[in-house]
C-alpha cells in the first residue's frame, strides 16, 4: 500500500483514530508518520485518543485487550523485562504508563521514539535535584540565542531592537553572577 | 486543623485576595509530579510500598515544619465518600486520589494554597494555587517546597529524562501549569473555537473546571501546558503566560464589542440571571453555572453593582453536587440536589444583599 500522505513511499505505519465512535485508519510511510504529531489533533474534543492507543498506533501495533495480552506477548520476540516491576515494553504500550522509575533505564532505547511524539524533545533541560545551579545552563543558553538575535539586529540596522537585546543580555549576565534566577 | 476546617467554607482563604487580571483569570495552579527512587509507581506497587511511601512523605514534611510549613494530614481511606467529593470539588484532591484503595493521603496547608497528594498516579503531586494570573509567583512557591523536600526524599531522577513519572506525558519537569479563565465574551461571540484550535497547535490543553466533559460549563476554561520534556520550567511558564495574556486581550476586546453592539440584550441577560439565582426554587448545576457566569460578566463590566466577586467565587464552588449535599447534611438524589442548590444560592445572594442594604442605610443617615 502507498502512503496516504506523500503517495510515494510504501505505507508501513497504521494510525487508528476513533472520533465520535467512528473508527478510521490511515496508512503512512515511516517518514510521514514521523511528522504526524498527536497534538495537531483537537485535544479539547470529548473523544480524546487515550495515550495507550496513541503509543500503540505510533508503533503500528494493535491495542490488545487484557485477555489476549498474554498470548500476544508469547508470540512476539523476547523483549526486555524491567527487573524491578516486570513491565515489558509491550505492557507499557498497552497501559500507556510505566511500572517504576527503573523502566526508564530498561526501555531507555525505545522510549525516545514515543517521547518525540508527545513531548517537545527527549532530553530534560530543567530543574534537577541537588543542583541549584542547573538554571544557569538555561540562562547561558538564553544569552547565546539573544546574542545571535543581537547580531542579526545589528546586521539589519535595527538599532533600537539591538539596544533592547543588549540590555536583556546584560540583565541575564547579572543574574548569572548572582547564581541563578531571582524568584525561587 | 481538622477536616471540618477544609469542608465548611466554599471559597478557600487564598481566593479572597484579588490577583492580577482577576476579572478574567480566576486562579493559577502549579503541579509538580515526583516519585521516589527504588519504589514502583502506584499503578503497580504493593500496599506495603504504598504505606512506606506515605510514611516517608509524612516524615519529610515533619522535618521541614520548622521552616514555616504547616500541613494537615488526611488519610483517604478514613474519609467518608462525601467529604472526599467536597475536597475534589475544591480541587484539593483529584478524583483519582479520592477513589484510591491502597494507602493514599493528602497534606493540605491551612490556607489551602498548597496540597500534596501522596500515591495518586505518582508518589507525590505537589500543588500550589493562587488567585488571578500569577504563574511565576506560584511556581516559585512550588519550587521552594520541592527543593526543601528533595533534601529529605530520594527523588527518582535521570539526567536525560528528568523527573521520572508514571506517565510519559509528565516526565521531565513534571510540571503542569494551569490558568482558570472566565471567557464568556469569547464564547458568546463564537471565537473560542479558534482560540482552542490555536492552543492545541501550541501544545496547550483546554478543559472545563467542573470535571471531564464540562468544557463549556459556566464559560470557564482551564488552560494548561501539555509538554513537560524538552522545555525548561521557565520556557513552559513563559509560553503559558504569553498565551494567557493574549487570551485576556482577546476576551477584553470581545467584551467591549459586545457592549457596544448589544448593551440592552446583555443588561437583560445579566439581570435575568441575577433574578433566577436569587429567586429560583429548582436549579440544575448547568443553569447555576451559566447564571453565575452572566452575573460575573455583569459585575466585571460594571452593569451589576451590588454583588461582590468573592460571593460569586464562593457560589461557583458551592453549586457542585458534593457541596450541595454537604450543605443539606445528607446524600441526595439529583432532583433533590437541584432544590437544595437553589436554596443555597438564594441564601448566599439574598443574605449578602441584605447586609449591603444595612450598610447603605447607615451611610444614608450620615
Amino acid at each position: 500500500m502507498v502512503c496516504e500522505h506523500c503517495k510515494e513511499r510504501q505505507a508501513t505505519v497504521t494510525v487508528t483514530q476513533v472520533v465520535n465512535g467512528q473508527k478510521s485508519e490511515k496508512h503512512y510511510c515511516e517518514v510521514c508518520a514521523q511528522n504526524f504529531h498527536p497534538f495537531n489533533l483537537d485535544f479539547h474534543k470529548e473523544e480524546q485518543i487515550p495515550i495507550h492507543q496513541l503509543v500503540s498506533n505510533l508503533f503500528g501495533l494493535p491495542v490488545w485487550n487484557s485477555g489476549t495480552q498474554e498470548k500476544a506477548q508469547s508470540t512476539t520476540q523476547k523483549s526486555a523485562k524491567c527487573p524491578t516491576c516486570g513491565f515489558t515494553f509491550r505492557k507499557f504500550l498497552n497501559e500507556g504508563k510505566l511500572g517504576c522509575p527503573q523502566c526508564y533505564e530498561t526501555f531507555g532505547k525505545q522510549l525516545p521514539l514515543v517521547l518525540t511524539k508527545i513531548q517537545a524533545g527527549t532530553t530534560h533541560s530543567g530543574k534537577a535535584p541537588g543542583k541549584p545551579n542547573h538554571h544557569n545552563e538555561w540562562i547561558k543558553k538564553q544569552i547565546e540565542s539573544t546574542r545571535e538575535q543581537l547580531q542579526l539586529a545589528i546586521h539589519e540596522e535595527r538599532f533600537e531592537d539591538a539596544a533592547g537585546l543588549r540590555d536583556e543580555i546584560r540583565e541575564m549576565e547579572r543574574r548569572l553572577e548572582r547564581g541563578g534566577v531571582d524568584t525561587p | 486543623m481538622n477536616l471540618e476546617h477544609f469542608l465548611k467554607s466554599g471559597a478557600p482563604g487564598w481566593m479572597d485576595v484579588k490577583g492580577l487580571d482577576a476579572d478574567i483569570v480566576l486562579s493559577t495552579r502549579i503541579r509538580l509530579a515526583r516519585n521516589l527512587d527504588g519504589y514502583r509507581f502506584p499503578l503497580s506497587f504493593t500496599e506495603n510500598e504504598a504505606h512506606q511511601i506515605d510514611e516517608m512523605v509524612n516524615e519529610a514534611l515533619n522535618s521541614i515544619k520548622a521552616e514555616g510549613h504547616k500541613f494537615s494530614h488526611f488519610t483517604i481511606k478514613e474519609m467518608p465518600a462525601l467529604q472526599r467529593q467536597v475536597l475534589v470539588e475544591k480541587h484539593l484532591i483529584s478524583p483519582l486520589l479520592a477513589k484510591k484503595e491502597k494507602s493514599a493521603s493528602v497534606h493540605i496547608s491551612n490556607d489551602e494554597a498548597i496540597s500534596i497528594m501522596v500515591n495518586e498516579e505518582d508518589h507525590l503531586r505537589i500543588q500550589c494555587l493562587a488567585p488571578g494570573l500569577q504563574l511565576a509567583e506560584t511556581y516559585a512557591n512550588a519550587y521552594k517546597l520541592d527543593s526543601k523536600l528533595e533534601v529529605h526524599l530520594p527523588y527518582a531522577f535521570n539526567e536525560s529524562f528528568g523527573y521520572l513519572t508514571s506517565c510519559p506525558t509528565n516526565v521531565g519537569t513534571g510540571l503542569r501549569a494551569s490558568v482558570m479563565m472566565h471567557l464568556p465574551a469569547l464564547t458568546m461571540s463564537k471565537q473560542i473555537k479558534v482560540v482552542t484550535q490555536m492552543l492545541a497547535r501550541l501544545g496547550m490543553v483546554v478543559r472545563g473546571i467542573y470535571g471531564e466533559g464540562s468544557e463549556n460549563l459556566g464559560n470557564i476554561y482551564q488552560i494548561s501546558n501539555q509538554v513537560t520534556l524538552g522545555k525548561s520550567e521557565e520556557e513552559i511558564l513563559k509560553d503559558l503566560q504569553e498565551v494567557a495574556l493574549q487570551i485576556i486581550k482577546n476576551e477584553r476586546g470581545a467584551r467591549e464589542a459586545l457592549l457596544k453592539n448589544s448593551r440592552i440584550i446583555l443588561e437583560d441577560r445579566f439581570n435575568r440571571s441575577l433574578g433566577t439565582l436569587k429567586y429560583a426554587r429548582i436549579m440544575t448545576s448547568e443553569e447555576a453555572a451559566s447564571c453565575l457566569s452572566n452575573v460575573r460578566l455583569g459585575v466585571d463590566v460594571g452593569i451589576i453593582k451590588d454583588v461582590p466577586l468573592n460571593v460569586l467565587n464562593e457560589c461557583m464552588i458551592l453549586i457542585q453536587p458534593g457541596f450541595v449535599q454537604q450543605y443539606a447534611g445528607t446524600t441526595l438524589q439529583a432532583s433533590e440536589r437541584d432544590m437544595y442548590r437553589a436554596k443555597l444560592l438564594r441564601e448566599k445572594l439574598n443574605l449578602n444583599n441584605q447586609k449591603l442594604l444595612e450598610k447603605g442605610e447607615e451611610r444614608y443617615d450620615v
